[in-house]
C-alpha cells in the first residue's frame, strides 16, 4: 500500500543542512495500522508528509496505493492526494470560517459530485465519528477532542485507502486521546490502512506494528500484533 | 465551489466590511463618471448637423445709436456679400453656434408641449451652414408677409410635438395669442456643440427690416485669414460709427464649448482614478495580508487535494463574490437613477455606465488579486502546515 525505498530528505537554507530523513526504508501493507514514534525533531512529520505526498523526498522512490511516484506533478499529486489519501493533524487544521460540515465538505469540492452528495457523504462521515448532531455549529464552538474528530471525519468523506495522523492525540487529554484512537482502530478494521505519528506508549501498544525514528533513521521496526483486519 | 466560497465570504462578513464598503464607492464613483462619460460620448456620436469650418460670426452692437438701424444692418449686409472672400452671408440671433447665449421657452400642438430652443435666422442660414433641409422648405422672402409666422423645426421638436403625424403646414402654439407655421423640418441641430444632446429646437425668420438681429455668419473662402478679418472690422466699423465690430471663427467657440464639457469630465476622471487607485492598493495589501494569514488553509486545502490552480482559483474566485456582493449593493443604488428620473438622461445611458461600471471594478479586482493568488497557490503543503 505505502512502499518507501532508499528515502532520503534534506532540508537546505541558506545557513545550514539539515538531513531530516536518512535512507528510510519502509513497506507498509493493505489494512496495517503502524505508529511511528520517536524524539522531536527525528523526522516523524517529514517521513509522513512524504508518505502523504506533500513533500518530495531528496532521494529515494515513493509508492503509494499502487502507482510509483517518480514525477512531482501537480495535478497528478493532487488527484492522489484527494483519492488515495486522508490527513489528521495534531492542531486539527480546520478552518474556522465555516460550519462542521462544510468544513468536512472539503476534500469532496475536489472531485466530481453534486452538492446534495457532498452533503450526504458528509453527513455519513460524521455520523461514523458520532456528530451528527453537530454538523450546524462552527469549529470554535467545540472542544478538543469534537474538533478532531471533525478532522478525521473530513479524513474519511473521500473514502480513502491511507489514513495517514501526525499526532492526532497531541492536543488532547487522554481521555479524549482513547476516543479517537478507538474511532482509528475502527477504520482500520473497516479496511483503511493506517499511519499514525505519537508520542504515547500506550497508544502505539495499541496498534499492529511500530516504526521507531531517531535522527532521521529507522531504528526498529516491530510488529505488535498479526491480527490485521483484512489481509496483505 | 462557488457555494462554497460563498459561505465562506459571507461568514466573514464583518471582516470583510471595510472592503465591501470600499468596492461599493468604488462603484458608485465609476457609475457616476462613466453615466457622464456614455452621455457625452453618445452625443458626440450624433452629427452636429451643419457646418462650421470657415464660418465667421460677425458680431454688431449699436451702443447709443438707435438712428435708422434697419437700414444701416441692410446696407451691412449688401457691403459683406461684395467681398470676394464672403461666399455666403446670413443674419441671426445671438445664439449663433457655440456661444454661450440661449433662448427658449415652451410651445405646444394640441396637448403636448416642450421646451424648444428658438433660432432667430434668414432664409439664407440652412445654406450658409450647410444645414439639410428634411421635408418641407427653408425660409423665402416671401415668409415675411404670411399671416402665421414661418418656422422650421428640427426633429426633435417633431418627435416630441408631432409623433409620426406629418408637421408640415401645422400651427404650433407660441403663446396665448398666436400661432407658428411650421414649413420645414431638418434633421439634427445641435447649436452647443458635438456634446450637447440633439434638443428640440425650432428656427423663426428674420423679417428684412429687423432692428434686433446683429450677428452675421460669413461663409469665407477656405485659407481666408486674419488679414482680411482686420479689413472687414475696418470696413464695417467706418461704416456705422460708434457701433462694436467684434468677428470670431466658429471654430474657437467650438472649442470654449468642448472645454466646458469636457473639463468637467477629465477632473471627474483624475478624482476617480486616484480613488481606484487607492482602493486597489489597499485591496491588494489587504489580500496579502490575508494569504499569509491563511497559510494553513492553503495547505490544508493542497493535502485535500486542491491543485495549485484549485488554490489560484479560489482565490480569485472569493475577491469575485465579493465584489459581486458589493456591486449587488451598489446596483440597488444606482437603478433608482433610470427609476426616479434623476436627471434627463435617456435610461439606456445608465445601464451601459453600470454595465462598464462592474468591468472596470472586476478588472481591478482581478489584478489586485492575481498576484497574492498566485503566491498563494505556490505555498508548499507542507511548509503550510508547519507554520504554527
Ligand atoms: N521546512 C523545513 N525547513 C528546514 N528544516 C526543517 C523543515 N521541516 C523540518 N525541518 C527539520 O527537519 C527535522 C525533522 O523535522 P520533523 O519531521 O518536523 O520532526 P518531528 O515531526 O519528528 O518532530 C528537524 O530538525 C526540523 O528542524
Ligand atoms: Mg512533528
Amino acid at each position: 500500500m505505502i512502499k518507501l525505498q532508499n528515502i532520503e530528505k534534506v532540508y537546505r537554507t541558506s545557513s545550514i543542512e539539515t538531513l531530516a530523513l536518512n535512507n528510510v526504508n519502509i513497506h507498509i501493507r493493505k489494512g496495517e495500522f503502524v505508529s511511528i514514534m520517536g524524539p522531536s525533531g527525528c523526522g516523524k512529520s517529514t517521513l509522513l508528509n512524504i508518505m502523504g505526498l506533500l513533500d518530495e523526498p531528496s532521494k529515494g522512490t515513493v509508492e503509494i496505493a499502487g502507482s510509483t511516484v517518480d514525477k512531482y506533478q501537480d495535478k497528478a499529486l493532487a488527484r492522489l492526494r484527494n483519492e488515495k489519501l486522508g490527513f489528521i493533524f495534531q492542531s486539527f487544521h480546520l478552518i474556522s470560517d465555516l460550519s462542521v460540515l462544510d468544513n468536512v465538505e472539503i476534500p469532496l469540492l475536489y472531485r466530481k459530485g453534486s452538492a446534495r452528495e457532498r452533503r450526504e457523504l458528509a453527513q455519513e462521515a460524521l455520523e461514523k465519528v458520532g456528530l451528527s448532531n453537530r454538523m450546524k455549529h462552527f469549529p470554535k464552538e467545540l472542544s478538543g477532542g469534537q474538533k478532531q474528530r471533525v478532522a478525521i471525519a473530513r479524513a474519511i468523506v473521500g473514502k480513502p485507502e491511507i489514513i495517514l495522523a501526525d499526532e492526532p492525540t497531541g492536543n488532547l487529554d487522554s481521555a479524549m486521546g482513547n476516543e479517537i484512537l478507538s474511532i482509528l482502530q475502527n477504520l482500520n478494521k473497516e479496511g483503511a490502512t493506517i499511519v499514525m505519528v505519537t508520542h504515547d506508549e500506550a497508544m502505539a501498544k495499541r496498534t499492529h506494528r511500530l516504526i521507531r525514528l531517531f535522527d532521521g533513521t529507522q531504528v526498529t521496526d516491530s510488529v505488535l500484533s498479526t491480527n490485521l483486519a483484512t489481509g496483505v | 465551489m462557488i457555494r462554497h466560497l460563498f459561505k465562506l465570504i459571507w461568514n466573514k462578513k464583518r471582516a470583510h466590511s471595510l472592503l465591501m464598503v470600499e468596492i461599493w464607492a468604488s462603484f458608485m464613483v465609476l457609475f457616476g463618471v462613466l453615466s457622464l462619460i456614455v452621455y457625452n460620448v453618445r452625443n458626440y456620436m450624433e452629427p452636429i448637423g451643419f457646418d462650421y469650418e470657415d464660418r465667421w460670426v460677425l458680431n454688431l452692437s449699436n451702443n447709443q445709436d438707435t438712428v435708422a438701424v434697419g437700414d444701416k444692418v441692410a446696407s451691412i449686409i449688401q457691403r459683406l456679400n461684395q467681398y470676394s472672400e464672403v461666399e455666403e452671408v446670413t443674419r441671426t440671433g445671438s445664439n449663433t453656434p457655440f456661444s454661450m447665449n440661449t433662448m427658449n421657452n415652451s410651445v405646444s400642438y394640441k396637448d403636448v408641449s416642450t421646451l424648444t430652443n428658438f433660432y432667430p435666422v434668414d432664409e439664407n442660414y440652412a445654406t450658409t451652414m450647410n444645414l439639410p433641409v428634411a421635408a418641407g422648405r427653408w425660409f423665402n422672402k416671401a415668409d415675411a408677409v404670411a399671416k402665421h409666422e414661418p418656422i422650421v423645426i428640427n426633429n426633435a421638436t417633431r418627435e416630441k410635438l408631432f409623433g409620426t403625424e406629418n408637421p408640415i403646414g401645422k400651427l404650433v402654439k407660441r403663446d396665448d395669442k398666436s400661432f407658428w407655421r411650421v414649413v420645414g423640418v431638418v434633421d439634427n441641430y445641435k447649436a452647443k456643440g458635438e456634446f450637447m444632446s440633439d434638443e428640440p429646437g425650432l428656427f423663426t425668420f428674420i423679417k428684412d427690416k429687423n432692428a434686433w438681429e446683429k450677428e452675421f455668419i460669413l461663409k469665407v473662402k477656405p485659407g481666408t485669414d486674419a488679414n482680411f478679418e482686420a479689413k472687414l472690422v475696418r470696413d464695417i466699423a467706418g461704416m456705422v460709427k460708434d457701433w462694436n465690430v467684434e468677428v470670431t471663427y466658429m471654430t474657437d467657440s467650438r472649442k470654449n464649448q468642448h472645454s466646458l464639457t469636457l473639463v468637467p469630465v477629465v477632473i471627474f476622471l483624475v478624482i476617480c482614478s486616484f480613488l481606484l487607485v487607492n482602493v486597489a492598493l489597499g485591496l491588494f495589501g489587504i489580500l496579502n495580508l490575508n494569504i499569509a494569514k491563511r497559510k494553513d488553509e492553503i495547505g490544508l486545502r493542497r493535502a485535500m487535494g486542491a491543485t495549485e490552480k484549485a488554490v489560484t482559483r479560489q482565490f480569485l474566485g472569493e475577491i469575485w463574490v465579493l465584489a459581486t456582493i458589493s456591486m449587488l449593493l451598489g446596483l440597488l443604488f444606482a437603478v433608482q437613477f433610470p427609476l426616479l428620473h434623476v436627471f434627463d438622461i435617456a435610461g439606456g445611458i445608465y445601464v451601459v455606465a453600470m454595465a462598464l461600471a462592474m468591468g472596470v471594478v472586476y478588472l481591478i479586482v482581478t489584478l489586485c488579486a492575481w498576484y497574492p493568488s498566485q503566491q498563494a497557490s505556490r505555498i508548499h503543503p507542507a511548509v503550510a502546515l508547519h507554520a504554527e
